[in-house]
């Protein structure tokens, strides 16, 4: 492996070339153009494996009908697993409730770290390192382990909160406040890194602005709505885009923990549908249709929030 | 929380020591909301098995009796241990695989380049929920399924790793390639010589989040292995759900599980949150 490091474009031979260096040459532009492609080799092939394989597969899974066993045969269905899907009212309220989900999160992954982040500018030294120790620790609790606890927090006998409170509540088993007990500790999980990444956006400002502003004679609330706010636009999209796109992945751990998804199906949201079909119900066909509608949805949305950032942020140019 | 120039958006004069304290008043009670359950989840598995319901907020007399308890009714060490293997492996595979890739986008110009750019940036499209399905029939036609293999070779590229990597190595001075070629060095022995040297710092604080990660990784464990509960997260499920849990070992075996990684972080605290929060802004 002796490639150059730059292509360059091969010095064009004209016509006059002999048979024996034509291949030479062939073979010598293969050398130069092949190791970025060799470097490539592992990650390309596992993305194409485990990732894109698997996503034209449900393509075609969610044309068939099959139970995941494999000695048992796959037949066609066409659209059938997609109308199937359509009619249940599962999915309907299934997304309602991701959208819940996704709107209990911006609190704790936009709201409270851009409040705080602007609040606590000014404490540093040691005692900032302590708090940033402390609100980035649950970040490092596994999923599972963050369950346990907060389970035990919120024990309707003998859990801490319902002793401070004086109540008797079943936070965990009851319909109305299951769905937001998800909400809270997988805010739990990310207000930390969130404060950590606006603090870091808010440091990367360039202090001219405000500087400039205040020479203008601009208030501390105006530098904040006009100047602060708008460039750290990239970093809230950036936090908003996370907070869309992953909110309903981040409580998986937790419903398949605590809740399964009920009590009476009021916190089961797309993802825990979808694993409901696979390996609950062993429905193939309706897991990878569900799959594939989730997957455009998010797409869609996804573009727009981008669209939408860019056309809302303001670059620090 | 610290910047190095903070409070420019206000007028000279008003930066009292009253909003100084505001700020350690709504950072304590930040602090105070993540680390509570952090501390309680401790401090109960510390306290005698007879005291667990106690309110105290030091436990005390300490007692170890929780974690015995724990140790003797599943196989912890053994779960440790395979969580471990795990999360080697997967940081190390990931690190390896990420390395090469991104040494490939930021040393050569290519044709493909932006093509396979976006193969890497579309991953985060596609959730895991959506592939489980076929990953899993192919795992089994394998013969992985129940197996650490199983739950490690999936992961192996890590699309954040190379975009990262990719993100450094852009930096990186061209010159010191140019010189290594001249010198006649080959790409590889560039890439072990010239490249990595530079990029300890980077790979040491990306390979320890990939292995935090996949220590903490609960999906795909739970699916290769339905039928073992042979890592941690897993062991730990058993314990849950349970009418009449039997919290003093819960928190014993949640403690343990969460011990390696606040080791970790508290050895290396800076390297880790920089490396947090460098992944979440790229």
């Amino acid at each position: 492996m002796t490639g150059s490091f730059v292509e360059v474009p091969l010095p064009s031979r004209a016509g006059a070339v002999a048979a024996p260096a034509a291949r030479r040459s062939v073979w010598s532009r293969v050398r130069r153009i092949a190791p970025p492609y060799l470097y490539l080799v592992p990650a390309v092939v596992l993305l194409v494996v485990w990732t894109y394989r698997p996503l034209t597969q449900t393509f075609y899974l969610s044309l068939h009908s099959w139970n995941l066993v494999p000695t048992s045969p796959m037949r066609e269905a066409g659209f059938g697993n997609y109308v199937r899907l359509l009619t249940t009212p599962e999915l309907g309220e299934s997304v309602l409730r991701t959208f819940v989900v996704i709107a209990g999160m911006l609190p704790f992954t936009v709201l409270i770290p851009v409040v705080v982040g602007l609040l606590t500018r000014r404490v540093r030294g040691r005692a900032a390192a302590v708090y940033r120790a402390l609100v980035f620790a649950p970040m490092l609790v596994a999923p599972v382990a963050g369950a346990a606890v907060w389970q035990w927090l919120l024990d309707p006998a003998s859990g801490v909160v319902n002793r401070l409170l004086g109540t008797e509540l079943n936070w965990i088993n009851t319909t109305g406040t299951a769905q937001l007990v998800i909400i809270v500790i997988t805010g739990w999980h990310l207000v930390g890194f969130a404060t950590l990444v606006v603090s870091a956006g808010l440091a990367g400002i360039n202090p001219d602005y405000a500087a400039a502003a205040q020479v203008d004679g601009a208030s501390r609330g105006q530098i904040r709505r006009w100047v602060t706010l708008p460039l750290l636009s990239p970093t809230l999209a950036f936090l908003i885009l996370m907070t869309v796109l992953l909110s309903a992945q981040w409580t998986f751990p937790l419903i398949d923990t605590l809740t399964q998804g009920g009590p009476v199906g009021s916190t089961t949201n797309v993802y825990y549908l979808l694993w409901e079909y696979g390996f609950r119900s062993h429905d193939a066909g309706l897991a990878a249709a569900a799959g594939v509608i989730f997957f455009l949805g998010f797409i869609l949305l996804a573009a727009l929030l981008a669209g939408l950032a860019d056309r809302l942020s303001h670059h620090d140019d | 929380m610290t910047t190095e120039r903070g409070g420019h958006d206000e007028p000279v004069g008003a930066r009292g020591p009253a909003r100084r304290i505001a700020g350690h008043v709504v950072l304590g009670v930040l602090g105070l909301f993540c680390a509570f359950p952090i501390y309680w989840l401790y401090a109960t598995s510390l306290r005698a098995p007879g005291d667990v319901f106690e309110l105290s907020v030091l436990p005390w007399p300490l007692s170890t009796g929780n974690y015995t308890d724990a140790l003797g009714k599943i196989d912890l060490a053994g779960m440790l241990l395979n969580t471990g293997i795990v999360a080697v492996l997967s940081a190390a595979g990931q690190l390896l695989v990420a390395l090469l890739a991104a040494y490939a986008f930021a040393a050569w110009s290519f044709r493909f380049s932006r093509l396979l750019h976006l193969m890497f940036v579309g991953t985060w499209l596609v959730p895991f929920q959506v592939t489980m399905l076929p990953n899993y029939v192919l795992l089994s036609r394998l013969g992985l399924l129940e197996t650490l293999a199983g739950v490690i070779i999936p992961t192996l590229c890590s699309a954040m790793g190379v975009l990262l990597l990719r993100e450094h190595l852009k930096g990186f001075p061209k010159e010191l390639l140019d010189a290594a070629r001249m010198d006649g060095r080959s790409s590889w022995s560039t890439l072990w010589t010239v490249v990595v040297p530079a990029l300890r710092p980077v790979l040491a604080a990306l390979g320890i989040l990939l292995a935090i990660t996949a220590w903490n990784e609960y999906f795909w464990p739970a699916m290769v292995l339905q039928r073992s509960n042979a890592v941690v997260q897993l062991g730990l499920r058993s314990f849950l759900g349970t009418e009449g849990n039997e919290w003093g070992p819960l928190m014993a075996t949640a403690g343990l599980t969460c011990l390696p990684v606040f080791v970790l972080y508290l050895v290396l605290q800076r390297h880790i949150v920089n490396a947090f929060v460098r992944s979440g802004l790229k």
